[in-house]
């Protein structure tokens, strides 16, 4: 057993109201540079959709991801020789298009233009040319269009439906979206890691963080290939490639990450995870449909007094042990089974968790009526606007029994807590529902409360950070660097570039 | 740009008394009968000097040395023969006239002692003073031109045959007409029209002795036999009879207007190629979708 800590996210989608407020607080705080104009290491995109960069899920196009081959995963861009022989020319790369040209307007001719019979307007001007453009698409073009025919329907995950499903989609009674915040996330092999020839990418031993060394990046762009959620991005100004950070500055001091600070749905949740690195090679390794199941057994019980005994072991401090036991990702995901990794079949074993979420229902027109009576207990469930399958295509690797448990077990607290706040069901078809999810009133209390009631302390589980131990770690001698520069980085200030 | 005599006579003896110079000729006049002199001074210019310079007969690829004790001092020849290049450097209005006429050739520093180089003037002064033209003796082929020798002389040019001194073939400097494909090199000058610029006694003596900066460099050491001269020879009679038009070649190597197409050629195929290799590159996935929608 091999005990490392993983800093872990769920976004429960079924508060997201697509507001955005996330990406602006990133963009904000991170990207409001020259050449990162285009970045959104968060972004929210409209489901079904193409999302940002278009199409970023069809890696038959894009390539991004492991594959097994001969029983070992390896990446799909190619091995090493193909991925040597492609360095000055990676063919797989989205192109400026695929994201959008990043643009601004020019105000100032709002108020320069000369006295005319018109309005002066404001032309929209390119942020890598300078130039006027003519805008054809942006980061959420396809914002809220459900059954838009272009981004919509080419919605990659929609393969998964049989032709009849996938016309029913678009028919207009059951056109329907939800949302999909996406940041990086932070997988345990995570593809581009493996594919940086400069090995300037790496995974932060200390809480798992992937972290690109702006210093070592070469700009190869291999990893914008690799990744297959497309969340490494290449800085067309420096040269180099960006991700997001999880902003680990504000988590050594305390505070949760920018966009999860920001998020009005309260949506995010983020805590520590201890998992058996030595199973990984196993998890990545099963049948698509089986990965959940396979990534759910990596993560170890923080209560198991073997689990905390080996974690010592590995220098995973006392408090951080404690923190994992109070993460409400542990809960989502492990002890509930209601979180699911996005796109598990790309096998990086992303660390970011969703909870599905509970979709309008099909509603059946009788003689010009619409009707929405429930005849079976999950019939909202099971009648959704949105098959299954695509949820399934999304968050499990094809298994639908994960996401019909996660939806079921959703639906079964609602009617729990209908039956105590309104009264109107009955207590044991409400009891039998819990059954049949596996699940009971104690622990239907507690998802209730985690999902509608938490705190900020009880969403964001912080362990302590330890940058004090960490400096040791990278140095014996502290004295030499006392009054050098802080107690921060191993660097010392000098001057110049 | 040498020396001081008026009346060059090659095999016939001549009377040092009769010339009255200097200490150091009367010297060596003393330890050296006067024809065997004349033949070693003879010897020396034709190995040395002739390359480049006549005695009579026009200039060549430097000026022609008839007459030149009288231009200029003995004491301005001794010190250019050493080092032309110093004497430039320093500003002599005369050094600096020859440099321009002669651009952009560069006379080598030559490394004689005053012995050698009053000797050489000696020579030149005496030649100047018969109004004879420097005839070099040693400048006769082997054997008279047979058939196949021009043949056998573009497989030496071309390296198809090594030289048997090991020098390196001379298509990897020069051309000539029908030296394959992509023509020889273009760092020394194209040699077909070679018999044209130089008289026959010239080309064989350059043959024999390649005095000229560069090549003496390469074949010093490594000089060509008798039979590969014969050879070089026949094939440089018979470009300039299959290229009569060829004008005589300008100092300096041309652009070939040959390499430019073959060059833009191979540009355009290595393109065509590499877009073969990433044909199934992406090229927008957004655009395909919107494009394939409007259809």
């Amino acid at each position: 057993m091999d005990v490392r800590l993983q800093i872990s996210m769920v976004f429960h989608l079924d508060k997201c109201i697509g507001c955005h407020t996330c990406s602006i607080a990133c963009k904000n705080v991170w990207t409001d540079r020259k050449g990162a104009e285009y970045m959104w290491w968060n972004n929210v995109e409209t489901k079904p959709g193409t999302g940002y960069p278009t199409a970023w899920e069809d890696q038959e196009k894009y390539k991004g991801g492991w594959e097994q081959k001969n029983g070992q995963p390896e990446l799909k861009m190619g091995g090493r020789v193909l991925r040597v022989l492609n360095v000055f020319h990676n063919p797989n790369m989205p192109t400026m298009d695929d994201y959008y040209e990043p643009w601004t307007y020019r105000y100032e001719d709002l108020f320069n233009a000369p006295e005319g019979a018109d309005q002066p307007t404001a032309r929209p001007i390119s942020m890598v040319t300078g130039r006027p453009i003519d805008i054809e698409a942006g980061p959420n073009w396809d914002d809220d269009l459900g059954g838009s025919p272009v981004y919509a329907a080419n919605d990659p995950n929609l393969d998964a439906l049989t032709p009849e499903q996938r016309q029913e989609v678009f028919d207009l009674e059951r056109l329907v979206f939800f949302y999909l915040p996406r940041i990086c996330n932070h997988c345990l092999n995570a593809a581009c890691v493996a594919a940086c020839p400069s090995g300037a990418i790496y995974k932060r031993g200390e809480d798992g963080i992937v972290l690109i060394n702006q210093e070592r990046c070469r700009g190869w762009r291999m990893c914008v290939t690799a990744c297959p959620y497309k969340k490494t991005f290449y800085n067309w100004s420096t040269g180099k490639s960006e991700k997001c950070i999880l902003c680990f500055p504000r988590l050594e001091t305390g505070q949760a990450p920018a966009c999860f600070h920001s998020c009005v749905g309260r949506i995010r949740y983020l805590g520590a995870l201890l998992y058996d690195a030595d199973l990984m090679l196993e998890a990545m390794s099963v049948a698509d449909d089986k990965l959940v199941e396979a990534q759910r057994e990596m993560i170890l019980d923080p209560f198991d007094p073997r689990v905390c005994e080996e974690a010592l072991k590995n220098g995973i401090d006392d408090r951080t042990i404690e923190a994992a036991r109070r993460s409400p990702v542990y809960r989502y995901v492990k002890q509930w089974k209601l979180a699911l990794p996005l796109h598990p079949e790309f096998r990086t074993l992303p660390m970011l968790f969703y909870v599905p979420p509970l979709l309008p229902v099909m509603a059946k027109t009788d003689d010009g009526l619409y009707d929405t009576a429930n005849q079976e207990l999950f019939s909202p469930i099971e009648k959704a606007r949105l098959p299954m399958e695509y949820l399934a295509r999304l968050f499990s690797g094809g298994n639908i029994e994960h996401v019909r448990l996660a939806l079921k077990k959703q639906y079964a607290v609602r009617l729990f807590k209908r039956l105590e706040t309104v009264g109107d069901l009955d207590p044991a078809q409400v009891h039998r529902a819990l059954e049949q999810v596996d699940s009971n009133e104690e622990e239907a209390e507690q998802i209730y409360r985690l999902t509608s009631l938490p705190t900020m302390d009880e969403r964001y589980v912080i362990p302590p950070m330890h940058r004090e131990e960490a400096m040791q770690m990278l140095n014996d001698d502290l004295w030499e660097e006392k009054g050098e520069a802080g107690i921060g980085f191993h660097e010392r200030a000098t001057r110049g570039a | 740009m040498i020396s001081n005599f008026s009346s060059p006579s090659v095999s016939a003896g001549f009377s040092i008394a009769l010339t009255c110079l200097g200490a150091a000729m009367l010297l060596l006049a003393a330890t050296l009968p006067a024809s065997a002199q004349s033949q070693a001074a003879a010897d020396m210019f034709e190995k040395r000097c002739y390359s480049c310079h006549n005695i009579g007969g026009g200039d060549k690829k430097g000026p022609d040395l008839k007459g030149v004790t009288g231009r200029q001092r003995t004491a301005w020849l001794h010190e250019f023969i050493k080092s032309p290049a110093a004497l430039n450097r320093k500003g002599d209005p005369a050094a600096a006239d020859l440099f321009k006429k002669f651009a952009p050739e560069v006379m080598s520093d030559q490394d004689m002692t005053d012995e050698e180089i009053t000797t050489l003037l000696t020579f030149i002064e005496d030649l100047s003073k018969k109004n004879e033209q420097f005839i070099p003796a040693g400048a006769k082929l082997s054997r008279p031109i047979a058939a196949g020798d021009s043949e056998a002389g573009l497989r030496l040019f071309t390296g198809k045959t090594a030289l048997s001194g090991g020098g390196a073939s001379c298509m990897a400097c020069h051309n000539i007409s029908g030296a394959g494909l992509l023509g020889g090199g273009t760092l020394g000058p194209d040699l077909t029209a070679a018999n044209v610029k130089y008289r026959d006694p010239e080309l064989i003596s350059i043959l024999q002795n390649p005095n000229f900066p560069t090549m003496n460099s390469v074949f010093a050491t490594h000089p060509l036999n008798d039979e590969e001269i014969v050879q070089l020879f026949a094939l440089f009679q018979n470009a300039k009879l299959a290229n009569p038009a060829v004008p005589a070649p300008t100092a300096g190597p041309s652009i070939e207007p040959r390499f430019l197409l073959i060059g833009f050629a191979a540009t355009v195929m290595a393109i065509a190629c590499l877009n073969l290799l990433w044909r199934k590159r992406l090229r927008g996935v957004r655009l395909l979708i919107v494009r394939r929608r409007r259809q």
